[in-house]
């Protein structure tokens, strides 16, 4: 009976095996929209997403995998995308801007963003999140008031492999 | 490198992507793959540039496509071997719809490489 149980036990070893995580950091780029927008109307003739005009500014969130592989290009409206019928020239300003970062070093983004026309370039040199901010402002032709009814318009936040 | 996990973000990946022999003579194949985790989209246009922003003739199955809140759509893009000399992005951008409350929305479009370059 002794024996029977000893051979028992020694047919009981546990089998071991090896099991392998294998994992890749790949050049990626993750747009995420943080805040959506809202204009406030703090004269008949202007609307703003500056919260000091009563707005909220739209926050969209960049995470990059990689340093140096990519860059954001960040363009504020140049026209609503839908309004009432508006019957003179909107006239449109806006601006890019870091907004928070998870590295030190990204605050360095603003200094060395390239500004074209209503586009704004931020080269992602760093690994990690960063939160850029776009602010705008139309200003309703000379002295006209803003026609009743809703307002949108768009901003595209692209990541463009370098 | 961990990110907290967000209901709105758009991602597609590889940014350099390999082009491979398609079963059409003259034809490649790139294989890409689109996340959508953005709650308040649904649709994706798939586009092919020049280094010049022009656009590059291409063909996929659907040049708008559909990927639920949270779904991954692996999806491939043909290009003839002609225009592969010229052709530098490939971009998915998002279609965005108007929403209530809501008066800046936000397109995103992220682009990958297709002419070799790489930082």
């Amino acid at each position: 009976m002794k024996y029977s149980i000893l051979i028992l036990s020694l047919c009981a070893t546990p089998v071991l095996a090896d099991v392998n995580i294998s994992g890749s950091v790949e050049a990626k780029c993750i747009i995420q929209t943080d805040t959506g927008g809202v204009y406030g109307n703090p004269t008949a003739t202007k609307l703003s997403t500056l919260p000091a005009d009563g707005g909220v500014i739209p926050i969209v969130r960049y995470d990059v995998a990689v340093a140096n592989y990519y860059t954001a290009k960040i363009t504020h409206p140049s026209a609503f995308s839908s309004s009432p019928t508006l019957t003179d020239t909107v006239a449109w300003t806006g601006v890019s801007s870091v907004a928070q970062t998870t590295v030190a070093g990204m605050a360095a983004y603003d200094a060395a963003k390239v500004v074209y026309g209503s586009t704004t370039n931020f080269n992602l040199t760093i690994a990690g999140s960063t939160w850029f901010k776009t602010a705008s402002t139309a200003t309703y032709g000379v002295g006209k008031a803003f026609p009743g009814g809703s307002y949108t318009a768009v901003v595209q936040a692209e990541c463009i492999a370098n | 490198m961990l990110w907290t996990s967000s209901l709105t973000a758009h991602e597609m990946t590889p940014a350099y992507p390999k082009i491979k022999s398609s079963y059409v003579s003259g034809v490649v194949k790139v294989e890409m793959s689109i996340f959508n985790y953005r709650s308040d989209v649904k649709y994706y246009q798939v586009d092919v540039f020049d280094i010049d922003w022009k656009k590059v003739p291409f063909s996929t199955q659907y040049k708008v496509l559909k990927v639920k809140h949270s779904e991954r759509n692996n999806f491939n893009v043909y290009i003839r071997k002609t225009d592969l000399k010229r052709a530098v992005y490939l971009c998915t951008t998002s279609k965005v719809k108007k929403q209530v409350g809501v008066n800046t929305l936000v397109s995103s479009r992220i682009c990958s490489r297709l002419d070799g370059a790489r930082p």
